[in-house]
This record gives structure tokens, sequence and C-alpha cells, in this order.
């Protein structure tokens, strides 16, 4: 796809403004009615998939060019699809979210890129991670677990820790926990270590196409090599990239997340709770999970007006709206624990609120990164939770962050960390 | 045309560095396709409203205020939109001022005794039905939708939709309202201007909200209007709206006292005659015809579409194909939606009943399909939030509405037929949509407590398609020239040409004399002229305020 | 003075012009500043032709001219001429019913019409015009609409200015203008059948007309015909009382049945005012008054055209649910007082002598518009006037009367008085300025600025006086018609 071919979307966006907004048949609340994080800190029009559409028609037709501000407006949408949603209730031949990928591709082909994005993709290109640290140590989180580590062992099951979860410390704990449980369970699992490499899943949104497919490559082949059947992971950025994103290169691997596993081997009787974990927790479902978390579905067809302008595709085109996101394991998981209070925020699901940590938008936009963070956190204090459960490190990552700069009390779980106190009786 | 830099530089310091832009990119996404022409304008294909001079987001009345003071000083026109729904809040000329009243879009109030809220023109119907449904409250929702601004339905354009029969449409339910008028100074009407509070927008004496809006409103050619109190409406259902389902189809089952009807006569009269009892027996908390604007001939395939989220639009043609799918495309020809609301279960008993009745004596009849659980949730939960209107435009991208018979039942009634055959034959050279000529929707009750009904006949084509812009064109010269010979006045697809032309921009003057010299009463265009005059000597606005000189 | 009876006999014919008529006015609101002056003629118009003639007239000539539709007396000094030479332009003899529509329940009238013919001849066509309490029975059904008189039924009043819909207007300048759908006459029986009729108020186009002319005390123009939307005649009506000796105990009750819309009609009156409104001699209503409870819901309970009795009696069965619910009884009846007895009262106008008139002989009123929860304090206020005044408190007369559907509240009290007592006027005069301006202070709306009243809220208002002033200038550039009034 090029920029070019969204010009028909581009002039047939309604201009409704219900990409600024979550499903309409779903707002409870003046408060958190909003979903579209970049248009709700800018205001700016422009700064919607509305806009968006907009800028792109505008830029087509030459009658504006590259300035600070275009590369703000492309730059600042997190990507977290919200907008894609809300379109898609009433319209069946747009893709905002796809629209403003290809608007960022277009930007990164044209030299438009930011300081800050071209260091992680230095990062990548140099480490094979996002979080600029030396490839060497990725392997560190899983010292002493005495796992299967791949190519050089032989393991049914892959488990993807991802950059973040890798190299952010704090965070160590929960792949480690997520490892030992499945083994537990008797999963046949193993880990790459240091040979792990990136998802490439955050430089795609970011904008940057040719990186993602190079990395996306070398992970399809290395997982080849290894005999991997299945891949697992914690990190709902590299679920969407193995999920919907490296179908369309050839992958043909099974990609589980961390939470689907569980609630599988929950419902098998596989997994069972020792003790109680008494918390008020409400969930937070990262965009890539639950509403970019839809399987693939491969089309390779044209559009087709029928009834004189009706604008249909053949053979019909796969619809991605959120309907069949990862949203009832976690939930399932969070009710099964002992002592755990699942209560839920005004936004959830499809028209889940983004923690404010994609898009590339963390790396350059820290403050506004960390205001979406905190309208979410709002929306959780909101629900009397005393703590935010969540299944990407990345989300967990940011909220812990805002939360820190706020001095808030909220707690930050993933899910893992809470079926891990389950089995293990931990209090 | 930039602002000069002094200029700019005050509006800087006025609403803040982050609040205001004229880069290019910025100030193009505050520009309305004229394809789209939601509204009535158009179709005219690959063109924009012109390019504002620089777009400010004021955040109080003051900065408004102090806006709308500066571009007196220097003689910019300024044109304020809310949530930018149609053409008509965009501007009419090179060089204008946009104020995005986005960042104004607090609920001030909601006088839960006295049944009103009081809001800023940011507030969407959405956020409003929310926070009032949580005190048993209900706002009217204007028909283009609860994504839109309540304070620009009742304050600048008509303010109807499906919820007038109860509910009423906005321009009764508007109360105090504090308007920046064009020179800059504030007016506050009724009871505000007194210092008595916003339940009341009339007086003192004659009242100065009749000139802040009559039927139409000014469409932000007059100023700007910053908050104002909207009259509200009992909802006796839960506090939040129990939405369940899977997007799209989302649905809402609601207690006993809800009941959503989909019914259809024998004929016009006969529908007309209903719409007459249901006025005269005092039921119905809602009653639009809705889902016909899918036209009579795809819209059960398209409920069944929206209802099912595994479909989309590329079942369509199997559908059509469905002998039950068309038997009930037959059967709900000449249709409407209705949802009784009970207040209490006696008085829902009693709704139903006489409805019951009201259809043994028109012979009408309730269509089976629509009270399939699921439809009849999905259809409560659309008519009840509005939040699917862009629905509108599905088929192609673009719709506007053509005809508009709008009065009495038995005015629209009288030429619904004729409309939808003319419609029908236009249909075929392929340009439009091809939905079986009547796609006409509007409310049951154009005003409060019933009355009036519009029938606007939905035209749906390609935005992005020259062929079909055009040709949509060439449908609604015909429609027009359809409706004068016809008498039924200019349809609401030129509506707006007397402010707007096909270039995007204003309409010639002598185009404009024209036209309004040529309706009925002309004078009522001298006596706006006056009152432009008057309350907008610098003309700041443009021709949506329509004038004629003496 | 020639020249002008000339000028007017040109237009309406010697029989159509009355020298010096007497205007018959009982005590009002103007009558502590000034003598009241006199007019010079009275011209009766028989068509807007004439009317549009005499407008004419009125700005070659600079001879100010005052609209009176109702016969007398009348009470609120807006048909005392504020200038010499005013020529009164009496449009009782227009009054015609011009058409009634019952399929869209539309009654187009003339201004000289009044409430029991109209109503007479409504109920032939199956249709009633929802009123006012208790008009005078030479009241203009027009001159009332346009004042935004109150009417008893909050639950059929969309907006303050229901049921009117569309006028003929003859401006201050002559111009004749329909407003609303008024160019839709229905001159031609086809129009009605085809439903190109006059239903629409607002409008046309961006301004609201019939929102200048209304409560205008004629000072913008003359309206010669309106469109009035009427309600369905009820097949069986019942009137039932909510008594309390406190009126806070009945507020929450009456804001539940604004909020479901339940009572076709719906107002509160205290003691006083209801005995005044029963028909009674002064002395019976002495007796009555303190057999009355101290303040009283009044709900009417109608069934329209379809399935009357079984509304009629889930409505009964409901207010009387919610009315338990607040602790509070409906009844049939107050004492020997039958709701049936006071629903034929209230549905006709007031029997002769006028109500108001019959406790003392004179009577003020003070009203304004207000929230129903705030009626407490300004009945305070007033009572509070009263005692510092030495009035007699126990003969206030207090009305709240729901409007535009419960949002706002006409708060009413009547004060009668003995016009020929000079020290029962006095005191009268005294309470109702001192209590005027302490509502006013207090937040009171006088939304319909008779009088003294005009002053206080156009000179706290001065925004709205200007744009009033600049629309004066536009309608009635010369303004001849009524000057000295409102803002004028």
């Amino acid at each position: 796809m090029a920029l070019e071919d969204f010009a028909a979307q581009a002039d047939r966006c309604s201009q409704c403004s219900y990409c600024k907004w979550i499903p309409f048949d779903q707002v409870k609340s003046w408060r958190f009615a909003k979903n579209c994080p970049s248009i709700a800190y800018h205001n700016f029009n422009s700064y919607s998939a509305r806009g968006r559409y907009a800028v792109t028609r505008s830029l087509l037709h030459g009658d504006s060019a590259y300035t600070d501000t275009v590369r703000d407006i492309a730059y600042t949408c997190l990507t977290c699809g919200a907008c894609d949603v809300s379109c898609k209730v009433c319209r069946y031949n747009l893709d905002p979210l796809e629209m403003v990928r290809e608007l960022k591709f277009r930007l990164v082909e044209d030299g438009q890129c930011l300081d800050e994005h071209l260091a992680v993709i230095r990062s990548l290109r140099s480490d094979q991670n996002t979080m600029q640290q030396p490839s060497s140590a990725r392997g560190a989180w899983a010292e002493g677990l005495d796992v299967p580590l791949l190519p050089a062992d032989k393991a049914e099951v892959l488990f993807h820790a991802g950059c973040r979860f890798s190299f952010d410390r704090s965070l160590h704990k929960t792949v480690r926990a997520a490892v030992t449980l499945l083994r537990g369970a008797g999963v046949d699992i193993g880990i790459m270590g240091d040979w792990e490499m990136c998802c490439a899943g955050r430089v795609y949104a970011m904008g940057y196409r040719d990186e993602f497919e190079r990395m996306a490559r070398a992970n399809i082949a290395a997982w080849t090599r290894a005999g991997v059947k299945t891949v697992v992971t914690s990190c709902a950025d590299g679920y969407h990239a193995f999920k919907r994103l490296y179908p369309e290169l050839g992958s043909q691997i099974e990609v589980l997340h961390t939470v689907e596993y569980i609630a599988r081997l929950i419902e098998q009787g596989r997994l069972a709770f020792r003790s109680e974990v008494p918390m008020t927790v409400t969930y937070h479902d990262p965009c890539h999970l639950g509403r970019q978390g839809e399987p693939y579905v491969p089309w390779d067809g044209v559009e087709k007006k029928i009834k004189g302008q009706i604008i249909t595709y053949e053979p019909p085109k796969p619809r991605y709206n959120g309907a069949w996101g990862i949203y009832d394991p976690p939930r399932e998981i969070l009710r099964s624990i002992p002592g755990v209070e699942l209560v839920e925020m005004e936004r959830i699901r499809e028209y889940s609120w983004c923690c404010g940590a994609g898009g590339g938008v963390r790396e350059a936009y820290p403050e506004y990164s960390s205001w979406v963070a905190s309208e979410r956190i709002e929306e959780a204090k909101a629900t009397g939770a005393e703590a935010m459960v969540s299944a990407c490190p990345w989300c967990e990552r940011n909220f812990m962050d805002a939360i820190d700069a706020k001095g808030e009390t909220m707690q930050v779980y993933d899910i893992v960390d809470l079926v891990q106190r389950a089995i293990a009786g931990e209090a | 045309m930039s602002l000069p830099k002094d200029i700019y530089r005050t509006l800087e310091d006025i609403v803040g560095t982050e609040n205001i832009s004229d880069d290019p990119a910025i100030l193009d996404s505050y520009r309305y396709s004229l394809a789209h022409t939601a509204i009535h304008l158009g179709p005219f294909y690959d063109t924009c409203t012109p390019r504002g001079a620089a777009v400010l987001m004021p955040g109080s009345t003051e900065e408004v205020q102090a806006i709308v003071k500066l571009c007196n000083k220097h003689k910019i026109k300024f044109k304020a939109s809310s949530t930018f729904w149609s053409a008509q809040g965009y501007p009419s000329e090179d060089g204008a001022i946009q104020l995005d009243m986005r960042r104004m879009d607090r609920i001030l109030d909601i006088d839960e005794k006295n049944m009103f809220a009081v809001i800023e023109p940011g507030v969407i119907g959405a956020t409003l039905q929310a926070e009032a449904m949580k005190v048993g409250l209900n706002t009217h929702l204007p028909g283009s939708g609860c994504s839109c601004s309540i304070l620009a339905g009742a304050t600048s354009y008509f303010g109807s939709g499906p919820s007038n029969l109860y509910g009423g449409w906005h321009y009764d339910n508007l109360l105090g309202l504090e308007w920046v008028m064009p020179t800059g100074d504030i007016l506050r009407t009724g009871s505000l201007g007194a210092g008595c509070g916003w339940f009341c927008g009339e007086g003192p004496g004659p009242s100065m909200k009749g000139v802040a809006r009559g039927f139409l409103g000014a469409k932000g050619a007059m100023g700007v209007f910053t908050k104002c109190a909207v009259k509200l409406f009992a909802w006796p259902g839960p506090a939040t709206l129990p939405t369940e389902g899977t997007i799209p189809a989302y649905r809402v089952k609601l207690p006993d006292n809800f009941k959503a009807y989909t019914v259809a006569f024998p004929s016009w009269k006969a529908w007309a005659d209903a719409a007459y009892m249901i006025w005269d027996t005092g039921i119905g908390y809602l009653a639009h015809r809705q889902f016909n604007m899918f036209g009579r001939e795809l819209k059960h395939a398209m409920v069944k579409i929206l209802t099912d989220p595994t479909k989309t639009l590329s079942d369509l043609e199997t559908l059509l194909e469905d002998p039950e799918v068309q038997r009930i495309t037959e059967e709900s020809m000449r249709d409407f939606q209705i949802i009784l609301v009970g207040m209490t279960q006696r008085d829902i008993e009693w709704q139903d009943k006489a409805f019951d009745e009201i259809l043994a004596r028109t012979g009408g009849w309730k269509v089976e399909a629509m009270l399939e659980p699921e439809i009849h949730d999905w259809s409560m939960l659309y008519l009840i939030r509005l939040g699917h209107k862009n629905l509108n435009l599905v088929f192609g991208g673009s719709y506007d509405g053509c005809f508009g018979l709008l009065g009495a039942a038995d005015f629209g009634a009288a030429h619904a037929e004729e409309a939808s055959e003319f419609k029908k034959e236009w249909e075929k050279h392929g340009a439009v949509v091809q939905a079986g000529g009547d796609c006409m929707m509007g409310p049951i009750g154009g005003q409060g407590g019933g009355g009036t009904c519009l029938w606007e006949n939905f035209t749906c084509f390609d935005p992005h398609d020259k062929e079909s812009v055009e040709g949509t064109l060439a449908l609604f010269d015909a429609a027009t020239a359809m409706g004068i010979d016809r008498g039924w006045g200019v349809g609401m697809e030129k509506w707006n040409a007397v402010a707007r032309g096909p270039d995007g921009k204003t309409t010639p003057k002598e185009e404009r004399d024209r036209m309004h010299k040529d309706t009925p009463q002309p004078s009522m265009f001298r006596y706006q002229h006056k009152v432009r005059e008057a309350l907008n000597p610098n003309d700041l606005g443009d021709a949506y305020y329509e004038t004629l000189e003496d | 003075m020639d020249a002008r009876r000339a000028g007017l006999t040109d237009i309406v014919g010697a029989a159509g012009v009355v020298d010096k008529p007497e205007m018959r006015n009982t005590f009002s609101l103007e009558h502590h500043l000034a003598a009241p002056l006199s007019p010079c003629f009275a011209v009766r118009p028989k068509n807007v032709n004439e009317v549009q003639q005499i407008v004419r007239w009125a700005n070659e000539t600079g001879t100010p001219l005052i609209p009176v539709s109702s016969g007398a007396p009348h009470f609120r000094g807006d048909t005392i001429p504020s200038v010499p030479e005013a020529v009164i332009v009496d449009l009782s003899s227009m009054k015609r019913i011009l058409k009634i529509d019952r399929r869209n329940r539309l009654v187009l009238i003339e201004p000289g019409v009044i409430y029991g013919p109209l109503q007479q001849a409504l109920r032939e066509e199956g249709l009633r015009l929802i009123s006012p309490l208790l008009p005078r029975k030479n009241k203009s059904v027009l001159a009332g609409l346009l004042e935004r008189e109150p009417v008893m039924s909050p639950r059929y009043q969309w907006n303050l200015l229901e049921p009117l819909r569309s006028l003929e207007i003859v401006w201050g300048n002559g111009d004749v203008f329909f407003s609303g759908s008024g160019t839709f006459r229905g001159e031609e029986q086809a129009d009605w059948d085809e439903g190109r009729v006059p239903l629409q108020g607002p409008g046309p186009g961006q301004l609201d007309y019939y929102k200048l002319v209304s409560a205008a005390q004629g000072s913008m123009g003359i309206v010669t015909w309106a469109s009035v939307k009427c309600e369905v005649l009820p097949h069986a009506h019942k009137l039932f009382f909510v008594p309390s000796d406190r009126l806070e105990a009945l507020i929450d009750f009456t804001y539940k049945l604004l909020k479901l819309r339940f009572g076709d009609e719906l107002f509160i009156v205290n003691r006083t005012y209801l005995s005044y409104i029963l028909p009674s001699s002064p002395t019976e209503i002495d007796v009555q008054r303190e057999a009355l409870p101290a303040w009283t819901v009044v709900v009417g309970i109608s069934g329209g055209h379809m399935l009357a009795d079984e509304r009629i009696e889930a409505r009964e069965e409901d207010i009387r649910d919610i009315a338990q619910q607040f602790g509070l009884k409906m009844v049939p009846a107050l004492g020997s007082i039958a709701g049936s007895t006071l629903s034929d009262i209230i549905q006709q106008p007031s029997a002769q002598p006028y109500w108001k008139l019959r406790y003392k002989g004179g009577s003020q009123e003070i009203f304004f518009l207000t929230t129903l929860d705030k009626t407490p304090a300004f009945i305070d206020i007033v009572q509070a006037t009263a005692q510092q005044e030495q009035y007699p408190a126990q003969d206030i007369g207090v009305y709240l009367q729901l409007v535009h559907q419960g949002v706002g509240c006409h708060c009413e009290f009547i004060l009668p008085f003995d016009p020929h007592n000079p020290d029962d006027v006095k005191k009268t005069q005294a309470l109702f300025y001192e209590a005027s301006h302490a509502l006013f202070r207090q937040g009171a709306y006088f939304s319909r600025p008779y009088g003294i009243w005009a002053d206080m809220v156009y000179n706290a208002d001065p925004k709205t006086t200007h744009v009033t002033q600049q629309m004066k200038d536009i309608f009635d550039p010369n303004r001849v018609m009524n000057p000295g009034k409102l803002c004028f």
C-alpha cells in the first residue's frame, strides 16, 4: 500500500468525528467518553483520524507541505486504533488506523523523521532491540530459570519476552513467573535468551516499515530454524506483531498471548490456585491485545460497487473492528483467582483508552505520553480499585511512571503477577 | 491568506500559543469537503470550503469576546463551530478566522428538579445524555445524532430529531442563552440577563431570544453562543445504558416500560392517520422513520447486516435474495419506528393498548421481524442514543437529503410516493445508490408534542467518484425543479445554495437576491438584513445569515 | 383634532371612530406614579387592511397608537397611554374565528375573539384550548397568548409561547408580515386538506417574529390573526386536590408529577386564592377560606379520544400512589367543594363580576417567573412586606402555575383592596411597591414587565435593553406603537 491508495478513503471520510469518541452506545459519562488521546490532548481537529485524513488529502493534493506541525500530527498518533473501532461502528469502507500508519510510513520514506525515533532505529539495527541496550544483556531476565534455550535446545513452544520485559529489570519477575508457571503446568517451553530479537511492532507503529519487515523476516527465519510451533508472549505489542503483522510476511506459526495460554490451562484444570489474593482490581485492555488482537485474515481483492454506488470488495474484505480481540481470557483469569474482585472501568474491551506508550509517543513525546497514562489512572481510580492489572509491559511501565510522577498510590500488576501469587501462595 | 503577524500575536496572547495555528495542514483539516454535503449543499466534486486564516480554540467566554472584538477592530470575518458536522460550520470566504469551540465542553449544571442542563458548546449529545440519565433525565438529540453539539442544535440550527415528540425539539428546549454578539458585546437572554438563573430564555418583554435564533438559527453567522441551558425530560430507565452485544451490533435490554416497534401501513393515508392519532392520544417517547434511510428496498437487509457483527456490505446482495428478507421488506414499505416509554407500569400498559387501537383503526401492523429480541434491543439502543447517525454515509461515503417535505403529516403523505417514484427513476442512471426511490426518513413529530413530520429523501453516492457526484448533482437539480413545479418549494438539497456556491464560497449577491426575492415573503430577508446591520455592523459573519437589502 | 378624526374616519368610517373613549381602568400598577392620560380617540378597524392604514396614518401623523383587544376593566396599565394624543386601536370588533382544523388541531382567530365563544366553537369540533386560569369574560384570547399569560396545563406547553403559532402582524412601520408558517394561510380548502397549514410558531427563517411581539404590550405592532394549537377535547375529565398545611410538603410531589407529565391541569394555590376563585360573596369567602387547607395542589386528569376512561383510571391510581409516597393524600373534594365543581368553574372564563374584584372591589397583582423550589422564599418576602406595610396577610392569594413543562413557575400574588378606601389603597400601593423591589432583589424574574417592573428589569440589564431598542427601531422606527412602555 502507498499513501495514494488512501486517497479514496480521504475523500470518503465522513468528517463526522465519531473517531474522537468511544462508540456512542458505550458512553457512560462525560468524563470518560473520549477515545483518542491525541485529539484529547492537542485539541486541533488535525490530531484526530478525521483530521489526519484531511491532512493526508492536503498533502496528496499538494496543498500543504511537511512542517514540524505535520510531523507532530502524524507522530502523536499512538496507533492505538480506538478511532478505527469507533469509525467502523458505522463505516465498512474506511480504515483510519491503516491510513495513519501509511502516513507515518510516507513521512519516514521522505526523511521526515524524529530524532527520538531514529535513536530507537539505531538501537534496533545494532542490537536488535528498541531499548538502546546491548543485545548481550537480553537474556539476563531468565538467569537461573533452567529453561531450554533455543535454538540449541528444543521446545515446542517459544516464550518471547520482548524488549521491554527483557531490559526493564523491575518487570523481570513477570516474565520469569510466566515461564515458571507454564513449565509448571507441563508446557514444553523454551526461550531464545540473548538471541531473541525485537518483534519490531513498535517501529512499525513509528512508521519504519522496512525495519519492521527486516526484523520480522529475521524472527520468522529464527523460529523456523528452531522448529518452533507456537510462540507465546506476555507482551501485547509482540503479540500483535506476531499475530497480525507477521502472517502477511508468510509466518504460519501459532501465536498466543500468555493470558490465552493461562486461561486455557485453568480451564483444563492444569493450573490450580492455592491462596487468596484479596484485592480489588481493574483490568486495562492493551490496545494490541484487545482491539488490535484480532487474527489476521488474508485478503487480496479489489473494490467493487454494487447497487450503483455501494462500496464493497471482491472477495469480501476482512473487517478488523475490534469485535474479536482478546478480552475475555484475562477477565476469566482474574475472576478465577480467589479473593480478586474485578471492577471494570468505563472504557474497556474494544473501546479501551490507550496507556500512552505506543506509536513511538513514549519515546518522542514523554509529557503527552504521561498525560495519556494519567487519564487512564484517573479512570481506574474512579472504579475504587486498588490496582490496575494489564497484560502488556509497555502499558504497565507507562502507568508506573505516571503514578510515580504524580505520587499516586495505585498499584500496577501484570496479570501473571497475580496468577503467580495465587499459585505460589504468596500473600 | 494569512493574518498579519501582529494580529496573530494578539490572538495568541488571548488563547495561548497551543490554542492557535495557521499551519496549512491544520487549516486544511478545518475545511469541509463539499462532495459530502451533509446538511444540504452540493454535491460539488473535489471542492472544499475556503481555507481559514487561522484556527483558534478559545477556552472561555472572555476569550471569545476578546477575539470577536479584535475581529471587529480589524474587520476580520470569523466563524465558530462546535462539532463541525456540516458545511454550515465552515467559513465561506478566504481569510476568515475559525473558532473551534471544542475546549469549551463543560456541563456546568444539571438541575435535576427543574429539569434543565447548562452547557458549553463542546458538549455533545452522548455525554449530556449519559450524565442526565444518572439523575433520571434525558436530553433531546438532534437528527444529526449524539456526536453533535447540543448547544449548536439548540442555538444555531433546527435542533429537530426523533425525540421531538416527547422531548421537544431544541428550539423549544432552549432556555437561558449567553451570546457573544457579532460586535463582541455579550447578551444574556431571559432570566439569565436579569440575574435570575437559566430557567427561562424569554423576555423581559419582547423576547430577544427571537433575535438569537428563529426557526433555522443563524448557522454561526451572527456571533458565538458560549453557554446555554436546555430543557431535559424524564428518563424512567437505568442510570447507565446497559449496553451489550458485539460491536457494531450493540444492543440494550431495557425494562418492560420500554417498547420499540417498527410499524407499517397499507397506504400513506393510513400512515398519516396514525401520526395524527399518536399526537391526539399523547403517546410515544420517540417516533421516527429511521431505517428507511437505507432505502425502501434495502432497509431490512441492512438491519440484518447491522445486527450481525460477522456481516458486511458484501453480504447485501445475498441477503436481498433471501425470500424472508424480501417478504419483510415488502411488509415494511411504509413504516416508521416508535418507542413507547411508560412512566409507570400502568402508563406503559395504557400506551401499549392505545397504540394497538391506533393500529387497529388505521389498518397498520407491527413488523414482527423487528421484534426479534436482538433486533428489538438493537433498534432500541440505536434510537435512544442515536449514536449510529454516521450510517447516513455508510454506502458510498456521502449522502444528502433531497426534497424535504416538512409540514403536517398530510402534506408529506400526499407527495411522498410521487417524490419516491421520481428518485427511483434517477437511481437507474447509476450515479446514486439504487435503494428503491423511497429513502425518506424523518421525525413523526417535527415539533414538541407532534403536529408536523419531515420527509428527507436520502440520496447516497460516492464522493470520490466524479461521475457519481456529478450525477447526483443532476438529480438534485431535477428534484429542485420538480419541487418548485409541484409547489413543494426548493428541496433540502438546495437549501443552502443561497449561502454558498459550487466553489465553496459565498454565493454572488445578485444570485442571492434573486433567490430571496423569489420566496413567498422576501421581507423576512429584509428584516434579517436590518437586524444584521444593527447587530453585526461590520458584517463579520457570512451569507448563511440570509439578508436582502431594500 | 379634526384632521385626525377625518383621517381615521377615511379609514374605518365614522362609526368606527370614538371620541375620548372611557378606558375604565381599575387600579393599575401605574397609579401611584401619575394620573392616567386619556386617549383622544378610539378607532375600530374591521380587517387587516384597515389596521395597516391606521398604522401608516399614525406614522404619517406621528400619532401614538395603543392596540387593545380585550374589554374592560384593564389591570396592568399597558393600555393606558403614556403620552398625550394617543389613539386606541380597538380590535374587539375583529372577532371572527377564521378556521378550525380538527385534523391539524389548529384554530385561526382574530384578536377580538374571547374565550367563551371560542371554547364553545372548539368543543363542537372535538377540540379545546388550554387556557389561563379564569380569564375575564371579555379577555381577548390572542392578547392573553401574546402576553405569555400562563396556562393551567404545563404539560402541553412545549415552550413559553405555546399554544400560540403563526401570526399576521402589522408592524409599527405599517408592513404586513406573516410569522411562523403564516404564509400558509389556508385560504383554499385544498391547502388545509393537503396539510399546508399555519402550524409553526417559530420563524420564518432566522428570526422569531412572534417572540418580538410577545409581551410587547402592543409596542411593536398589531397582530390581526393568529393560529393557535388546540388539544383534543377530553371525553372524560376529573379534578382532584392534594392538600397540605405546608407548601414545602407539596413541592417535591408537584415536581414528581411534572417530571412524569402527569396531571393535565396542574397548579398550586393557597387557601385565600382558592376561596377567591370560587363563586362566593365576600362573607362567604371569609368563611370558606378558614375551612380550606393552607395549600392545595389542583390536579386535573383527562382522557382524550382513545381509551379515555382507562387513561384516567391509570393516571388516577398512579397519582394517588405518588401522593402517598410523599405522605400526601389525593382527594376528590375539599370539604363541600367537589373537584367537579372546581373543574366546571375553571374550564370557563370568570363569572361576573371578575373574580379578582369580588372580595373588595379592587385588586392588585404581583407576578413573575421563578422555579418552583424558590417559591417559598418569595412568599416569605411578600408576607414579611405585608406585615411591614400593615396589609392583612391573610388576604394575599397565592397562585403557583408551573409553566413550560415545569422548568419554570409563574408565581402570582393577588392583593385585594377596597378602591374606595384611601388607606387600603395606600397600604396596597406600598406593599406592591416594596414587595416588587424586594422580590426583584431576591431573583424574581419579571418577564412581563408592566409598569414599575419595566424600569427594574431593564435598568438591570442594559444589553437586553439596548438590543430590544434596536429591534424597536427596525419594526417601529417612528415609535408610534404604545410609546412609553417597557424600555421605549
